[in-house]
This record gives structure tokens, sequence and C-alpha cells, in this order.
């Protein structure tokens, strides 16, 4: 037995010991960063649970899985690639803005910027977002882009973290049958338990298109 | 050396690779007996348990019908892209293979090919059906057995997506062509298909795709692909409604199954017993059957009593009071259960059960709540003691079991409590619904002989009231619906809406593998789902009963109850567009690049 153990413990050593180097290469460090715009701005969005997602395609393989690239709640990505060509698309009907799915060639060398650009159902402009004791007072302007678009509602979002969106969030209210406009809306929170206990407070507006899976969010002001 | 070890562990001197394999038997051997025909029917009839079933507890927990109670916390918010997802085509194949073997056997009667035939074709039937609901269109094989020799152009194997519509069509005219090949008679314990069972899958395919027509198109951006992979003409929605209405009807008028009603004094107990006691059963036309030794399932020994469970498991999952709470009143349609007055006190019961006095006695027949009996004893749930302290009531709550000096109950072992604690209630509420009384059936030795029914007599007619609705047939939907709330021991109803349908279905078809699809069909899951903290029916709640302990208080020994979030579920439920349809999984189209996507993927 004793000598069989020896034997083993060779024979272990030696498949460690008797990698072969063809295999193996150097992990990607190429970076394609970007954002995505609308008339040069970047989009507020939800970052959280992989929600808005790009999606990245590469000729000339065999099979055609996408990598997809998940975007920042800032409008901001960035994925860590191999030098090549490669496809960027948005993923289908996702995002708050008109599916075209144009698709977009990059040729990445080292490091590469890109703009997406997309044309959204709305945007939030001119957004100053304050508390005021327990009530958070939001005025911001909701400008049309697509004139057939509906607006489904629009949520005032405060979360105890810098992640602000429609699923995170310690107080939230809806407001609905509102026309795109200057608007002054507010939340009371004075009944919320979170709120008095949260060290920090972030706050955001969202704004929900009818038949659109993401809301187009302002973005992100810290309010305590 | 590595080499000399090598070159010894592959010589051999016996021809032990040569022999012919003693544990698989070739085609040949198992189409020439009857009886090797039937047990391979029985491995089909075994791999298509899909969706909510009994056997895991935990799917009741996902939606908005139960809530886990044991061990950590349940942190669902979003439901996942392959949530339920059907996608079996080795079972189709093998389905093919025994179609085909059965047709050229010599020693079947045409009668038994005839039943053979129409099983396995109503099983295929029941797998595409699986795939729709979940995905939209999937490839159409037909009878093809598929066979690939190396070489050979694989491009020919490669089958696009059918349309929605077209699969939908399929499963329907599948079902119409075996039905009058299959038995009429009912099977022992419904556990084989009939030709009623093959009727109940064409309504239930009709409807659902009819449902599906109509609703997508009236949302705001209709859930489609431009090949029709995914969403139904408009104009198709008639005939589907058209479709289930008939085959619905002739159910109802087989005069082999009712809507049960053999214990009219006792309305709840009657509701059980239609559901979950096998003997006599007129109700129930297709289940998957359980039998001991070998076959049983664990939902009575996960979910049972602590005060009546007989082994380690017990309280695994709890029921939650949203669903509770849809339940109506005998006469009166807002089943909120009264616990606060207008003033904002409480309301003092005598007895934990009187709160549930006049409910709908389907709910004693779906579900264990405070106060109500199970096996010949009440099943004590008590979260703790009140008692009056500084001009308000102040809560006391203990280990579960323990009592005060007085010997008074402070937290029963059954709960509801708010710790991580296992095997001890956090909602409120037991099932009883599929909840099996025979003894020893929570045993992990035994487990229990619970059957699952699939298809059964009042899905018929309310699949008729909801065709005949969406028809503009209203008088019928009318009589229809009050059929199946007449049984149920509640008012009629004077007139009829969509909602009615919604409801009615939410409340005689909870834990039945319903409730998920009825919402996606219908196009209402994200808005019942609607992922907002604190939402009425996306967050989970439970109710938590006191018992009064102020000797001296007009209100002693009453009982009142706090409605509470569930704190085992912190989040709401969170359907979003994307989960209408599963995702297609990019491993099938790296087998297949004819597969197109679903939206949102």
């Amino acid at each position: 037995m004793k000598r069989y153990k020896y034997f083993l413990i060779l024979m272990a050593v030696g498949t460690i010991l008797a990698a072969c180097g063809l295999d193996n290469y150097d992990a990607p460090d190429s970076i394609l960063s970007g954002k995505v715009t609308y008339k040069g701005e970047p989009l507020g969005l939800r970052g959280t649970g992989e929600a808005v997602q790009l999606q990245l395609y590469q000729d000339g393989y065999e099979l055609r899985d996408n990598i997809p690239v998940y975007v920042k709640q800032d409008g901001n990505f960035q994925a860590r690639l191999f030098d090549g060509e490669y496809k960027l698309v948005t993923r289908n009907q996702n995002g708050p803005w008109v599916n075209e799915r144009d698709t977009i060639v990059i040729n990445l060398r080292g490091t590469t910027s890109v703009e997406v650009e997309v044309t959204p159902y709305f945007t939030i402009s001119n957004e100053t977002i304050s508390l005021n004791g327990a009530v958070m007072n939001a005025s911001f302007e909701v400008n049309q882009i697509v004139n057939t678009a509906e607006m489904d509602y629009i949520s005032l979002l405060v979360s105890k973290t810098s992640f602000v969106d429609d699923v995170s969030y310690i107080a939230r209210k809806d407001f609905r049958d509102l026309q795109p406009d200057k608007l002054s809306l507010s939340m009371d929170m004075s009944e919320n338990g979170d709120f008095a206990a949260a060290k920090y407070l972030y706050a955001r507006v969202g704004v929900r298109t009818k038949g659109a899976d993401q809301a187009v969010y302002s973005k992100i002001v810290q309010l305590r | 050396m590595a080499l000399a070890i090598m070159l010894f562990s592959f010589s051999s001197c016996s021809d032990f690779l040569d022999r012919d394999p003693d544990t698989i038997l070739s085609e040949d051997e198992v189409f020439g007996d009857a009886i090797m025909i039937k047990s391979v029917l029985s491995n089909f009839y075994g791999r298509i348990t899909w969706g909510q079933h009994i056997d895991d507890t935990y799917l009741y927990t996902i939606l908005d019908e139960a809530s886990k109670s044991d061990g950590g916390p349940d942190n669902r918010q979003e439901f996942e892209n392959d949530r339920w997802r059907v996608y079996d085509y080795t079972l189709l194949r093998n389905l093919n293979q025994f179609l085909k073997g059965v047709r050229a056997s010599t020693v079947l009667d045409d009668k038994t090919r005839d039943q053979l035939e129409g099983e396995a074709r109503f099983i295929r039937a029941w797998l595409y059906f699986n795939m729709v609901r979940g995905m939209g269109g999937m490839p159409i094989v037909g009878d093809e057995v598929f066979d690939y020799t190396p070489g050979m152009d694989i491009t020919t194997m490669q089958y696009p997506r059918s349309t929605e519509a077209d699969l939908y069509e399929y499963i329907i005219s599948e079902c119409e062509a075996i039905k009058n090949i299959l038995p009429t008679e009912p099977s022992v314990n419904a556990a084989r298909a009939t030709k009623w069972a093959a009727l109940m899958l064409k309504a239930r395919a009709a409807v659902y795709a009819g449902s599906i027509a109509n609703y997508n198109n009236k949302m705001s951006a209709p859930i489609q692909t431009p090949g029709g992979e995914v969403g139904i003409p408009a104009n198709l929605a008639k005939g589907f409604y058209e479709t289930a209405l008939l085959a619905a009807e002739e159910v109802i008028n087989s005069g082999q199954y009712e809507l049960q009603l053999s214990k009219p004094d006792d309305r709840g107990r009657n509701f059980y017993e239609a559901l979950s006691v096998k003997e006599n059963n007129k109700e129930v036309i297709w289940a998957r059957d359980y039998k001991y030794p070998g076959q049983t399932n664990g939902f009575t020994q996960a979910n049972i009593p602590p005060s009546h469970a007989e082994d380690i498991d017990r309280a695994y999952a709890g029921p939650i009071l949203n669903l509770v709470e849809d339940f109506e009143y005998i006469d009166d349609r807002d089943g909120q259960i009264r616990i606060k007055d207008a003033a904002g006190n409480y309301v003092y019961y005598n007895n934990p059960e009187d709160a549930f006095a006049n409910k709908d006695p389907r709910l004693w027949g779906s579900i264990i709540y405070p106060g109500a009996d199970f096996k010949g004893s009440p099943v004590v749930l008590q979260a703790g003691q009140k008692y009056w302290e500084n001009n308000e009531w102040k809560t006391l709550t203990s280990d579960p079991g323990r009592r005060d000096a007085n010997d008074i109950l402070i937290t029963s072992v059954n709960g509801p409590n708010m710790t991580n604690d296992q095997f001890i209630n956090k909602s409120g509420f037991f099932f009883r619904k599929f909840l099996d009384e025979t003894p020893s059936a929570s045993t992990r030795g035994r487990r229990s002989e619970m059957w699952f029914p699939r298809f059964r007599f009042a899905e018929a007619v309310l699949i008729a009231a909801e065709a005949s609705l969406e028809l503009g047939e209203s008088g019928k939907a009318l009589n229809y619906i009050n059929m199946v709330r007449g049984r149920a021991g509640i008012q009629n109803l004077e007139s009829i809406t969509f909602d009615d349908i919604v409801r009615e279905r939410r409340t005689e078809f909870a834990f039945e593998d319903h409730r998920y699809w009825d919402l996606k069909r219908w196009r209402l899951a994200h808005t019942v789902w609607n992922g907002i903290q604190d939402d009425p029916k996306a967050q989970q709640w439970g109710l938590f009963p006191y018992l009064i302990n102020q000797p001296g208080n007009e209100n002693h020994a009453k009982w009142v109850f706090e409605k509470v979030k569930i704190h085992m579920s912190p989040y709401p439920r969170y359907f979003q567009m994307r989960n209408y349809y599963n995702f297609i999984d990019q491993g099938w189209i790296n087998n297949n690049p004819k597969l197109v996507k679903n939206p949102y993927q």
C-alpha cells in the first residue's frame, strides 16, 4: 500500500508539472469603453441587475454567442477584450429608447472609446432634487423626444446607497396621468423607518414609457 | 514510466469488451413484448411533470401564493429568463421512437395499439404545450425520428421555429385526432390519458392561444417577433375561443365527470375531497398519480403543521395573506380579513377561526387558517400574547411552545414567528389542498401518495365561461361561472366581467399551476407583480394572531390579528416584459442556427 502511495504522489506531481504551453495565452488587456448618449449627453439608466445590456459580436468564429456589456447607471460601459474587429448593438427591446439596433463596427487596438447614440422616448433635464425635513422635492423638465410615446408614470426614488433605480430604493412614489412638462413633485417620507435610519441618502427621478422595459432616469443627487 | 503504466492498463487478455450489453434492450426486444411496451409508456408519464407541482414545495413560494418558512430568507425579486422553461426534444424523440415501434409491433391487438398511440401522442401534445406556453413557437418535428450517421448533412435535421399560433394549432389538431382512439372510461386514479384529458388539453391550449391573440395586441407595445414565433395575430382570437368553448362543452356534457358535491353540508370539506381524495373522485380528469412504494411525493412531509408532524420535517412554506384575502366572503365580494375597525382599533374575536367565518368555503378546503382543524384537531397558530401597558397593547413572544407562569401559551409550536429558524411557520397559514391526511404520510420513510391533478372538471367549466364571455355570450358565461361558485357555496353573480374570471380562477385553482400561466396569457403579470415595495399584491403579506392576556380587561382571552410583511421574503415580486417569454438558450442556437431569439433577448 505504501509503495502505491508514493507512486500516486509521483503521478500527481508529474501531471501538474506536465502542462502544455500552447493553449495558454495572456488575458485580454485592451479596453473598450463608452457611453450611451442622446445628442452627446449620457442617459441615466438602471445599473443594477444587469438590466441594460449591449451586445458585442465578433465575426469569423463558428458560434455566434454575444459578449454582454453591462451599462452602468450613468450610461457608461466598459469591456476588457482582445484586439480585433467587433460589432456592437443594443439588446433587442432593452432600454428606454427606440429599438433601432444599428450596428457600430469597432476596431479595437489598445483602448477605444465609443458613443452609442440612441433615441430615448423621453429625457429629463434641469433636475433639482432637495430634502426638506422628511419631504423630498424634485423639480425637473420632462422632454418628449418621440412624438408617439406615451408616459406611463414618473417615479421619485430614494435609496440609501448610490444605486438608485426602480428595484434599489427605500422610498418610492409613482405619479401617473402626467404630461411631459416642467414638473414639481414631492414625496413625504416621515412614516418611513428606513428613511430615518439611513446614514446616506441618494435620490433620482425616473420616467417610464408605456411598453418600454426600462425607465430613463435623471442624474443622481445625494440628499444626506 | 508513464508510458509503461498506460500500456499496462490498456492491455487485456479476455474479450471483455466484446460482449453484448446485458442492461440495454434492443428495439426489437422492447416492441416484441406487450408488458415491456407498457413500461416504456409509464416511463414517459414519469417524465412530464413541469411547472409548479407538489413534489417541490418551494415552487409555490415564487409567486404570490405562499412564502418560505424555513432557514434563510427568500431574496427573490425578479424572475429568471428560464423560469419553468421546457425544452425536451430528447423526450420528443423517444416518443416518436415509441410511436414507430408500436405501429410496427406484432404483439398488440388493434384496440391496445390505438390506445398506446393515443397516449403517446397525447403526451407529445402535452410536451409541446409546455414548451409553447414558456417560449412561444418551437420546431414541430411531426413523427420524425432523427438518426445521425457521420458525414450526413445536419442542416436537414435543423428545423426552424414554428409560429406561436401554428404550434397551438398543432396541439389542438393532435388532440382532435386522438380523442376517438383514447378510452372514454376514466382511468384508475386519473393517471392515464383518456378522451376527456385530450379534450381538456385542447380546450386549455385554445383558450391560452385565444387570450394571447386578444390581450397581447391590446398592450401598448405588443410582444412579438417579425416571424410570428412570438405573438398571435388578433384576428385569430375568435377562432381559438370558439374551439376552446366547443372542447370544454364536450367535456361538460360527457356525463363522465362533475363538479363533485358529495358533502353539501360541509362545503369546505367537500372542496378538499374533490381535489385531494382519490377514492370515488368525480372531478379530476388527469393527474400525476403517486403510489407507495417507490412513487411518493414529499409535499405533506414538508408542509405539515408542527403540531401534527410525524417526522423531523414540517412547515417548509406557508400560504400568504394575499391569497387568503382573494377568497371572497359568502355574501361579500371583498375578501379582506377584518382586523381593524374604521378608527384603527383591533377587532376582537372570541376564537381565531371566527375571523374567517363566512369566508368562501374553498378557503377552508385550500388553506389551514388559525384555529382550523386538521385530522380532527385544531391547528393552533399563535404569534404571541398582547398585554395592556401605558395605554397601549404590547406584544410578548417566546420560543415555540413556551407557556407563561399561568400555563397560558405564548408562541405556538406552529408559529408564526419572525425568526430565521426552520420548522416553524412565518406567514400565519398552512397548506391544506394536497396535504395528505393518511397516517404516516408525512414521514420520510413513507411520504405521501397524494396526486397532483392537471385537468379537472371545474377547469372545463371556467374555460367555457371565459371563452363564452370573450365571444360576447355573457349569459352563458354567467351560467358557467355560477356553476362553479354554486358548488363552492358562495353567492351567485348577477353579471359577469373579465375581472370575475381572473378572480375565480385565482381562488378555485390555487396551488394547481395555473396562476403564473394565467397572468402571463392575460398580459396581467407585469401589473400584478409590479416590483413596488409594500405593494398590496407584489409584496408578500402574512397574518399574525395574538391572544389577549390581560385579566380584568373586557377583551381578556380574545384574539386580535396583525398584518405583517413577510420578513422571510423582503422584496416585492417584479415581473418584467422579458419574462413573458423564456429566453432561447444560446447553446440551442449554436446547435441549430435556424432558431431565432425571443424579444428582449
